[in-house]
């Protein structure tokens, strides 16, 4: 792959990325269902991770971390480290376990959501708030966020199949 | 995949732990100033938000016109019956407010005033977090807003307070999020308790009121104001209505469950109190 295909290619996932992160922000965090937002972004990473692999899941974690980091309130590069993660497990998942479908999308979603949310409930645990009302924000919010996953999956997939791997080589 | 780690993950997490680690800091350092990239993206984002916002509000307009019509014709009968109540108790005001003020002369009391100045700001967009209740604004330090700043609606009701604060933007913490812990006066009895937030009620939109006084008998519609104790955030803003009064999971104290008297869901314009001079 030269340079330029390179650049068009990542352009192409950036595009997409910001698309979700548009929707998340812009769209569903003013229509919450039963007072929870979806999270969108880091599933945007997931399907980055299961298509391109783990060093390209990772690399773009950062950067879509470093995003989040910079859009929401208090997170205090949580989500920088969150993201780069959710990307080198969700390659490294897919590489050895599944294989880069809808399923294996699901199965790193789940686990990429429940982590992300486990750590907020622990974190928010040590600091005192009691584990009732975290999983009540917690809980619908993985729900809610896990119906978005076929979306963001055809949305990847669509960039995947026109300039995603080596296509452009 | 031991050799990937070696060779490629440990690299990137290294470098995403700095990263992270830079951003941690700068937030630690200045928990009222966004990160450089947080303000640039802010900076960037504020007129795309400002579109967005305006077309979600003309949506929510459209549908609230259409579907709450015959809610709206009742609303307007008793909003019609309030006014006149209303209009005949300014009238009855007007002779108090006078005899008050003669009143105040002889016992020579320093007259009464309320100053705030006001800066009128947009909504932008609001949290796109289920874990925080916070608005972007679209007034910032240019417009001389600082962290700590209240934000109220058009009625004087407490909407929540500026946490951080960009060029032309500012992000403000509502009442809701848990972040967020204020002194509250309960109106009728006068006993001061806090106010906070609580990630069980944040979903159904309603905040906490904890610390009650022991001697205390709240009741269902009783008025919560700002104390404005300490003397940061003005004094006797109205904040909302109790709800119900609970007890701690602990058993050994009382909270209530109160309603902000802002509709923070449906709010499109709000106003920043940025200085408040104030004797009663």
């Amino acid at each position: 792959m030269t340079q330029r295909d390179k650049f068009i290619k990542w352009c192409s996932y950036a595009l997409a990325f910001l698309l979700v992160a548009g929707l998340e922000n812009l769209v569903f965090a003013r229509f919450p269902i039963y007072g929870v937002i979806p999270i969108m972004a880091p599933l945007a990473v997931v399907m980055v991770g299961v298509f391109e692999g783990s060093t390209a899941g990772a690399a773009f974690g950062i950067a879509a971390g470093a995003f989040c980091d910079a859009m929401y309130l208090h997170t205090n590069g949580g989500m920088t480290v969150a993201c780069t993660l959710i990307g080198l497990f969700s390659g490294i998942t897919t590489q050895y376990a599944f294989n880069a479908t809808l399923m294996g999308g699901y199965i790193c979603s789940v686990l990429a959501l429940a982590g992300l949310d486990g750590v907020r409930v622990l974190w928010r645990l040590l600091g005192g708030a009691p584990l009732e009302g975290l999983l009540r924000i917690a809980l619908p919010e993985v729900l809610y966020s896990l119906i978005l996953v076929l979306p963001v999956y055809l949305i990847f997939r669509s960039v995947y199949r026109r300039v995603g791997g080596d296509r452009l080589a | 995949m031991k050799d990937f780690l070696r060779h490629n993950g440990i690299l990137l997490l290294i470098a995403a732990v700095l990263l992270a680690a830079v951003v941690a800091i700068a937030s630690a350092l200045m928990p009222a100033a966004p990160t450089l990239l947080g303000n640039a993206l802010g900076v960037i984002a504020a007129p795309l938000r400002a579109g967005v916002s305006t077309v979600a509000v003309w949506i929510q307009d459209q549908y609230n016109r259409s579907a709450n019509y015959d809610a709206l014709v009742e609303e307007n009968q008793r909003l019609r019956e309030e006014n006149a109540r209303l209009q005949r108790e300014a009238r009855e005001a007007v002779s108090d407010s006078k005899e008050n003020e003669e009143l105040r002369n002889l016992l020579e009391l320093r007259e009464k005033r309320r100053e705030f100045s006001l800066e009128s700001a947009t909504i932008l967009s609001r949290s796109a977090t289920s874990w925080e209740s916070s608005l972007t604004l679209s007034k910032g330090s240019i417009h001389d807003v600082e962290a700590g700043d209240c934000v109220i609606d058009s009625q004087g009701n407490l909407v929540g307070v500026v946490s951080e604060v960009g060029v032309n933007w500012c992000s403000v913490t509502t009442l809701l999020d848990p972040e967020l812990e204020m002194g509250a006066l309960i109106f009728r009895t006068d006993n001061a308790a806090i106010l906070e937030g609580d990630f069980g009620l944040m979903p159904e939109g309603k905040l906490k009121l904890s610390y009650l006084p022991d001697n205390d008998q709240l009741i269902s519609g009783d008025v919560v104001l700002t104390s404005g104790k300490g003397g940061v955030y003005p004094p006797r803003l109205m904040v909302g209505t109790v709800d119900e009064v609970r007890t701690e999971e602990s058993g050994m104290s009382r909270y209530a469950v109160l309603t902000p008297a802002a509709d923070l869901k449906s709010l499109t314009q709000v106003f920043i109190i940025k200085s408040f001079d104030i004797v009663e």
